[in-house]
């Protein structure tokens, strides 16, 4: 499998006045193009880190990171991010349309394309023909799936999401992640999603990385061979799956 | 509460206790007596005032004052506030004089302004103007610096550019602040331009008062307190209901 995204060696500090803090040390990873990964980690290791040089907004210390091999040094075309704070992230004087419509500014679309492409992005969430309500008129569910058809109408090769699920109720949540494992089936997006819920890890990743230590490292790469299409209610209840988040569990505790 | 009672509105109530309270002070005491109007009396005199075109030639003056100082003041202290906004340096080096600046209050320029500009209308206007362009330059700017980082890094993942994100993030936010700045602006504004003529004999309603107090007329004199009151009362009210209306996504 081709690579989509490779991490060489990735080093990052933050020089303050108090001080110089090591958050990630000498991180390798590549990511398979279409493949989903999860990243985990106790709190505070630097998940979100790794994930905002990911998208281009800092630059690492040390290494570097390819997208198809070519060096990254801002954020990369073909890449959208979905992030925790919904209500932060999306533009309460814009209606849903017309936070999807701004990303879509860049790329030359004709006004039937790009209405087009809005359309078929909120269908794909399950908000057809909610374009016309501002972000606050819906739900935190509803304004998690806008988050996420933003992402997805820009037709991106690399979804980026940080705790995307954090911020709603367990029912939404579970509705989401089967959203989000939809659309990688539909488009072959290449997915990385932080998370600190290590189920929700093991029900969607291909692969999940557990970041560990201060300064940071990849403490283990887990592969989660369970097959697809996967469901809420067997996969979460195969004997493979509880040895899995037991085994991702132990790690992220630094008992194994 | 009795029936009669409750379908008063609570403001009014309080507006009625205070014309009472007024009343009993002017014609029963401490200040009954020529040199103090009582309720009625300057009522009864703005009741004819509102009739006199010298009344209405001396509102006006001070509406263009208090409108075209607003207004100039408007055009300079956004776009400033804009430009010092968008960086940190620039908004934290300026923030300080521009603090100094606003809390002058701008009485204390006009034997300046006379001395320079003369007791003239263009007084007034450039004392309303210094008044509210200080305070209105560093809310903008505030408003500006304000934008959710959240918000603008988000734009930077989707590759937008400065210019979006001053038109579609910078802008909007500091809108919230811009409308809280205009709103004491205006008022600020009609204050300045009736000091201005009262002081500064620049003209209008406060020129207009200070004849009428010369002249020892008390009830015109409180019968043009009362009218500035009102307007006052009012301009607020709309403005409340304008901002409210532009930043309408404000506490949803």
């Amino acid at each position: 499998m081709t690579t989509a995204i490779a991490i060489n060696g990735v080093s990052m500090e933050y020089v303050t006045p108090e001080g110089t803090t090591h958050v990630l040390d000498n991180v390798s990873y590549e990511v398979s193009e279409g493949s989903f990964v999860a990243i985990v980690g106790p709190s505070g290791v630097g998940k979100t880190t790794l994930l905002r040089l990911l998208s281009g907004l800092q630059k690492p210390t040390a290494g570097e990171i390819l997208i198809r091999g070519e060096r990254i040094s801002g954020p990369p075309a073909g890449l959208a991010v979905v992030l925790q704070d919904y209500t932060r992230s999306l533009m309460p004087w814009l209606t849903v349309e017309r936070n999807i419509a701004l990303p879509l500014k860049n790329q030359k679309l004709s006004k039937a394309d790009r209405s087009e492409r809005i359309e078929s992005s909120l269908e794909e969430v399950g908000l057809s023909g909610q374009g016309g309500k501002y972000p606050w008129q819906m739900s935190g569910g509803m304004q998690q799936r806008a988050s996420i058809a933003r992402a997805l109408a820009v037709r991106p090769s690399i979804l980026v999401m940080d705790e995307p699920f954090a911020s709603v109720d367990a029912q939404t949540r579970f509705d989401l992640e089967d959203l989000v494992l939809k659309v990688r089936d539909d488009f072959g997006i290449t997915t990385l999603m932080v998370t600190h819920d290590i189920d929700e890890a093991v029900y969607l990743s291909d692969e999940i990385v557990v970041l560990h230590g201060r300064p940071a490292k990849v403490r283990d790469v887990v592969t989660v061979d369970i097959p697809f299409p996967r469901s809420q209610i067997q996969t979460r209840n195969a004997p493979r799956f509880a040895e899995l988040r037991t085994h991702v569990y132990a790690m992220v505790r630094g008992l194994e | 509460m009795p029936a009669v009672l409750r379908r008063i509105p609570a403001g009014m109530l309080s507006a009625v206790v205070a014309l009472i309270v007024w009343q009993i002070i002017g014609s029963v005491g401490p200040l009954a007596g020529d040199s103090f109007a009582t309720a009625t009396e300057a009522i009864s005199a703005l009741w004819v005032l509102v009739r006199e075109a010298t009344f209405w030639l001396a509102f006006w003056e001070t509406v263009q004052m208090a409108a075209i100082g607003f207004a100039i003041s408007m055009v300079i202290a956004i776009p400033l506030g804009m430009l010092i906004g968008l960086s940190r340096f620039s908004y934290r080096s300026s923030k300080f004089t521009f603090d100094f600046l606003k809390v002058i209050p701008p009485i204390v320029l006009i034997p300046i302004a006379i001395l320079v500009i003369g007791p003239t209308l263009a007084m007034g206007v450039a004392l309303v103007v210094f008044a509210n362009v200080f305070s209105m330059a560093i809310q903008t700017a505030y408003g500006v610096r304000d934008a959710d980082p959240v918000l603008l890094e988000t734009m930077r993942c989707f590759r937008m550019g400065l210019a979006k994100q001053i038109r579609y993030a910078r802008l909007p936010s500091a809108a919230v602040q811009i409308g809280i700045g205009m709103r004491l602006a205006l008022a600020a504004s009609l204050v300045v331009a009736v000091v201005a003529g009262l002081v500064g004999g620049a003209g209008g309603l406060g020129t207009f008062l200070a004849l009428t107090q010369s002249a020892g007329n008390a009830d015109d004199t409180y019968a043009v307190i009362l009218f500035l009151g009102a307007i006052g009362v009012a301009l607020s009210r709309l403005l409340v209901r304008g901002h409210r209306r532009l930043v309408f996504w404000v506490g949803r």
